[in-house]
C-alpha cells in the first residue's frame, strides 16, 4: 500500500504581495499541485490525502472543478479530503454542493467520519472545519473503529484556536497513521506515525526551510513507513551577515551574492546583517536588494561605540547632548537604531 | 584654571624637562620639528588620558606615536595646575604594563586615582570634546580666499548649532537623509505596487459587482413570474380548481340530459292510456327524449372542450413554472458563487490594505533615521539658543577690541552666510584679507572658550596662529591678551611674538624649547 499525504496547498494565496516575484508565486502554488498529480500519475499512489486548506480562500465552483478535474486523472487514486481553518465550510460554500468524482471522497462535516475501503483494507477518519476557528478538541476520545487494516486519521489543526488535539494519545489510541495539516513547517511528531506534511509551497516568509509533501508506504513486514519529499519551487532562505571591523559595502554585497549563487537564485532570501558595523561603513540597501530575490533585509549590526565614553568625552557639545537625550529616554528598536545613524553621521562627517 | 608648572619625564622626544608658567601670557618658542605639538599632547593626555581619545583622531594611536624610545616604563609626567581656589599635583605614567594616575590635591592633602572621576569632578564642564573646541586654537587651514571664508562659515556654525567646531552638522543631516532617502524609495516602491495590485481587485469587485446586479434583477424577474403565475401561492390549485369545474359541470349536464331523456322514454312507455291519441302521445314523447339527448350530447361536447382548454392551460402553467424554477435556481447558485467570489476579493483587499500598513523593516529604518534628524535638529536647536547669539555678541565684541574698533559685528544669515558690519557699512568675508579673516577666526574661538568652558576659564594654547597677521594686527591681539584675565600659551616658531611683547613692556614667561 502506498499513499501520498500533503496539506496547506493555500491555491489562490499571493505570497510577498508588493515584490517582484509575487504573481509568479501565486501560478507556482497551482503549478506545483498540478505536478503532484502529475508525480502520481506516473507513480501511482493507492491512496491520496489532503490534509486541510487545499484553497486559501472559499473555493470557487470553477477552482473545485479545475481540482476535480485534476482527481479524474488519477483515478486508480482514491483521495481523501478535508477542509481546514483557511476554506472551511461556510454555509453556502461551495464545497457543500460540489459533486465530486467517483474516486473522491470529501469529509463535509465537522463530526469525526470513517470510510472503510476494502482493496486495500484501510479505514480513513476525517473532518472538516465548519468555522474559522475550532476551540475546542474535537478528536477528544476518539478511537479507531473495530476493522480489520490500517487505521488512518486526517486532521487540520493543533494549535489553541483550531482544534487543540492531543496527537500522543489518538497515536496510542490505535491510529496507525495521522496525516496533519495546518502547520506550514513539515515535521514528524511521531516516528512513522503522525507528522505535519507542511505547506506544498512556502506561503509566506515564516515558511523557511525545505517543502514539498509526506509519501508513505507498508514495508515487506506490512509496516508503515513514511518519508519527505521536497518537491516546492523555491525556498524562503535566511542569510545571515556577520560583520567586522573590516566589512565595507562591496564586500557585503560580493558575500550576499556568492551566498546567494550557492543556495540557489530561485529562493527567496531574507538577509539578517549581524556584528559590529565599522563606524565609517554607510549601508546602502537599495543596492543589496538588487542582489536577488530578497523579501527582507533587516539590519541588526551595531556600531561598536562606547556610548558612556563618548557621553563623556563629548559632553558640553551636540554628540554629548544627543547620546543623553536617548539615554535619558524609553529605548525601543527605532530609538536604538537612531541613535546609531545619528552618532555615526555626526562623527563620521566631521573634521 | 591655572597652569602652574609641568615635569614632562618621558613624553615623545621631550625627556625630563620642567616648564614653569606664568598666570598670564607665556610663549613657547621653538624650530619647527622641536617638540611644540608634543607638549601640547601632552597637556591634553593628562587631562584626558593617552589610550582612547575621542572622534577620528583616536584612529592615529597617539600611545604608540609617543611611547618613548628609550625608558618606556617612565612614560609621563607631573602637572601642577590650580582650579576652583585648590593647588593640583597631577601625576600620570601611561605605561601600558604599570599605569598610574594620581590626583593629589596640595590644598586639602586628599589623594585620588584621576581615572576614576576625581579628575573630571576637577574638570567640571570641560570635555574632551570642550577642550579641543576651546583650549588648543590653531591656524585656519585653507589656503585659497573661498576656502577660508567657507572654514569659517563653517566654524561658526557648528559653534552655533553644536557646540563643537569639529561637527559638521550640514553634511551629517544630508548624511542621514541620502540614508533615509535610499529606505524610502524602496518603502514607496512596496507601497506603488500594493496599491496597483488593490486597484486591479477594486476592478475585478465592481466587475463582480456588476454581474451580481444583473444576477440581482435576473432573480427578481424571475420572482415577479413566480409571483404573477402564483408559483407555490395556490396557482396550481387554482388551475385544478377550474378544471375539476368544468368536469362538474359537463357531469351535471349529462345527468340532467340523460335523466329528462330516461324520463322522456318512461313516460312513453308507462303513461296510462288515458286517451285513444295516447299513440302519439307516446311517439311525441320519444321525439322528444331523443330531442333531450341530442341537445344534451351537443352540450356535453361543449363542456369535454372546455375541460380540455383548461388541462391544456394547466400544462402550459407546468411548463412555464419548471422555467421559472430552473430559472431561480440556477440563478441561485451564480450568485453564490459570484457572491463567494466577492467576499474572496474583499478578503483580499483587505490583506492588502493590512500589508500596507504593517511595519516593514524599511519603515523600521525610516522612522529611526526621522528620529535622529529631529532630534539633531531639536537638540541643535537648544544649543543655538543657548549659546548661538551670546557667541555671536561675544564675538562682535573682542573682535570690535582687537581691531580697534574697526569692525564691530558679526551677522550671519539664515545660509550661514557671514558678513562683518564696520558700523558704516556690511562687508560680505570674501571682501576681507587673510589677516582679518584670522582676526575673526581668533575672535570666535576665543569667544567659544569662554562660553564652552563654564565659569572658570581655561587656559587657551594658540598655536601657531599669528603667521598672518602683520604688525599692527598681532599687537592688537597681544594687547588684547593682556587685559584679559585668562592664562595664554602662545606657541611659535618666530621670535616676532616675544619681540613685540619685549617693545610693548608686556610681562611674559618664556619657554624655550
Amino acid at each position: 500500500m502506498r499513499f501520498v499525504h500533503l496539506a496547506d496547498v493555500h491555491l489562490g494565496a499571493v505570497p510577498d504581495r508588493g515584490c517582484a516575484w509575487s504573481a509568479r508565486r501565486e501560478e507556482e502554488i497551482w503549478e506545483t499541485f498540478r505536478r503532484v498529480i502529475a508525480y502520481i500519475r506516473e507513480n501511482p499512489v493507492d491512496l491520496l490525502f489532503i490534509a486541510g486548506d487545499l484553497f486559501h480562500r472559499q473555493p470557487l465552483k470553477k477552482e473545485l472543478k479545475e481540482v476535480n478535474y485534476l482527481f479524474t486523472t488519477i483515478p486508480e487514486t482514491r483521495v481523501f479530503l478535508i477542509a481546514g481553518n483557511h476554506d472551511y465550510l461556510k454555509r453556502d460554500s461551495m464545497y457543500r454542493t460540489f459533486s465530486w468524482a467517483e474516486n473522491v471522497y470529501f469529509f463535509g462535516s465537522e463530526k469525526v467520519q470513517s470510510v472503510h475501503l476494502t482493496e486495500p483494507e484501510v479505514t480513513v477518519y476525517g473532518f472538516s472545519f465548519c468555522h474559522r476557528e475550532i476551540r475546542e478538541d474535537l478528536l477528544a476520545g476518539c478511537v479507531p473503529e473495530d476493522e480489520e487494516g490500517l487505521h488512518i486519521l486526517l486532521a487540520h489543526g493543533g494549535d489553541q484556536d483550531h482544534v487543540p488535539m492531543n496527537v500522543r494519545s489518538l497515536s496510542a489510541a490505535g491510529f496507525d497513521y495521522i496525516a496533519l495539516g495546518h502547520i506550514h513547517r513539515p515535521g514528524m511528531l511521531i516516528r512513522n506515525r503522525a507528522a505535519f506534511s507542511g505547506a506544498l509551497e512556502p506561503i509566506d516568509r515564516n515558511d523557511t526551510g525545505a517543502h514539498g509533501f509526506i509519501e508513505g508506504y507498508t514495508d515487506a513486514d506490512g509496516r508503515l513507513k513514511i518519508r519527505f519529499i521536497p518537491f516546492a519551487q523555491r525556498n524562503y532562505e535566511e542569510i545571515s551577515v556577520t560583520l567586522t571591523e573590516n566589512a565595507t559595502q562591496g564586500w557585503l554585497e560580493e558575500e550576499i551574492r556568492s551566498r546567494i549563487e550557492e543556495r540557489g537564485q530561485q529562493h527567496i532570501y531574507r538577509v539578517l546583517l549581524d556584528g559590529v558595523r565599522p563606524p565609517d561603513m554607510v549601508l546602502i540597501p537599495e543596492r543589496i536588494r538588487l542582489l536577488g530575490n530578497i523579501s527582507e533585509f533587516a539590519d541588526l549590526s551595531r556600531f561598536a561605540y562606547d556610548l558612556p565614553l563618548l557621553e563623556k568625552q563629548y559632553s558640553g557639545t551636540l554628540i554629548g547632548d544627543y547620546i543623553r537625550y536617548f539615554r535619558n529616554s524609553e529605548m525601543g528598536e527605532v530609538e536604538e537604531k537612531a541613535l546609531m545613524y545619528g552618532l555615526q553621521a555626526l562623527l563620521e562627517t566631521s573634521r | 584654571m591655572k597652569i602652574s608648572r609641568m615635569t614632562i619625564r618621558n613624553f615623545g622626544k621631550i625627556h625630563n624637562r620642567t616648564f614653569e608658567l606664568s598666570d598670564g601670557i607665556n610663549v613657547l618658542y621653538g624650530e619647527n620639528e622641536s617638540g611644540k605639538t608634543t607638549i601640547h599632547t601632552f597637556l591634553r593626555s593628562m587631562f584626558f588620558g593617552i589610550t582612547r581619545q575621542r572622534g577620528r583622531a583616536a584612529r592615529n594611536d597617539a600611545y604608540t606615536t609617543y611611547e618613548p624610545w628609550e625608558n618606556p616604563a617612565d612614560y609621563g609626567g607631573i602637572l601642577w595646575f590650580d582650579r576652583g581656589g585648590e593647588s593640583f599635583r597631577l601625576t600620570r605614567n601611561f605605561y601600558k604594563e604599570r599605569p598610574y594616575h594620581e590626583l593629589f590635591s596640595e590644598t586639602t592633602g586628599a589623594i585620588a586615582d584621576a581615572e576614576k572621576g576625581a579628575l573630571e569632578n576637577v574638570l567640571g564642564d570641560v570635555s574632551e570634546a570642550v577642550y579641543d573646541n576651546t583650549v588648543s586654537v590653531g591656524q585656519l587651514k585653507s589656503v585659497t580666499g573661498q576656502d577660508l571664508v567657507r572654514e569659517l562659515q563653517n566654524y561658526m556654525a557648528s559653534y552655533e548649532g553644536t557646540g563643537d567646531s569639529s561637527i559638521d552638522l550640514a553634511r551629517a543631516v544630508q548624511l542621514l537623509k541620502m540614508t533615509r532617502k535610499g529606505y524610502q524609495s524602496q518603502e514607496d516602491r512596496r507601497l506603488r505596487e500594493i496599491e496597483a495590485e488593490q486597484q486591479k481587485i477594486s476592478g475585478s469587485l465592481s466587475q463582480v459587482e456588476k454581474e451580481l446586479q444583473q444576477l440581482r434583477d435576473r432573480q427578481a424577474s424571475a420572482e415577479e413570474k413566480s409571483r404573477s403565475l402564483r408559483i407555490g401561492s395556490g396557482g396550481e390549485e387554482i388551475l385544478d380548481e377550474r378544471i375539476r369545474e368544468a368536469r362538474r359541470q359537463q357531469s351535471t349536464n349529462l345527468f340532467l340530459f340523460l335523466g329528462l331523456f330516461a324520463a322522456c322514454l318512461l313516460a312513453a312507455f308507462f303513461l296510462p292510456e288515458f286517451t285513444g291519441l295516447m299513440i302519439f302521445v307516446r311517439i311525441g314523447l320519444g321525439v322528444l327524449g331523443i330531442a333531450l339527448l341530442m341537445a344534451g350530447a351537443y352540450r356535453n361536447s361543449r363542456f369535454s372542450r372546455e375541460v380540455r382548454k383548461r388541462q391544456k392551460m394547466k400544462a402550459r402553467w407546468l411548463s412555464r413554472q419548471e422555467k421559472v424554477l430552473w430559472n431561480r435556481k440556477t440563478g441561485g447558485e451564480l450568485m453564490d458563487e459570484r457572491l463567494t467570489a466577492y467576499e474572496s476579493l474583499q478578503e483580499e483587499y483587505r490583506e492588502c490594505e493590512d500589508q500596507k500598513y504593517a511595519r516593514s523593516e524599511d519603515r523600521v529604518e525610516i522612522d529611526a533615521l526621522t528620529l535622529a534628524l529631529d532630534t539633531i535638529g531639536e537638540l541643535s536647536g537648544q544649543i543655538t539658543n543657548q549659546v548661538g547669539a551670546a557667541l555671536r555678541r561675544r564675538t562682535s565684541q573682542i573682535l570690535s577690541e582687537i581691531t580697534g574698533g574697526k569692525y564691530n559685528e558679526i551677522l550671519m544669515d539664515q545660509n550661514l552666510h557671514m558678513t562683518v558690519n564696520t558700523g558704516e557699512r556690511i562687508v560680505p568675508l570674501e571682501r576681507l584679507s587673510r589677516g582679518t579673516l584670522e582676526q575673526i577666526y581668533f575672535a570666535l574661538r576665543m569667544a567659544a572658550g569662554e562660553l564652552l568652558c563654564g565659569k572658570e576659564p581655561f587656559p587657551v594654547i594658540l598655536d601657531d596662529v599669528f603667521g598672518m597677521y602683520d604688525e599692527e594686527r598681532l599687537l592688537g591681539v597681544l594687547r588684547w591678551l593682556y587685559e584679559a584675565d585668562r592664562q595664554i600659551i602662545i606657541s611659535t616658531c618666530s621670535k616676532r611674538e616675544m619681540e613685540i611683547l619685549d617693545r610693548e613692556g608686556i610681562p611674559y614667561q618664556g619657554l624655550l624649547l
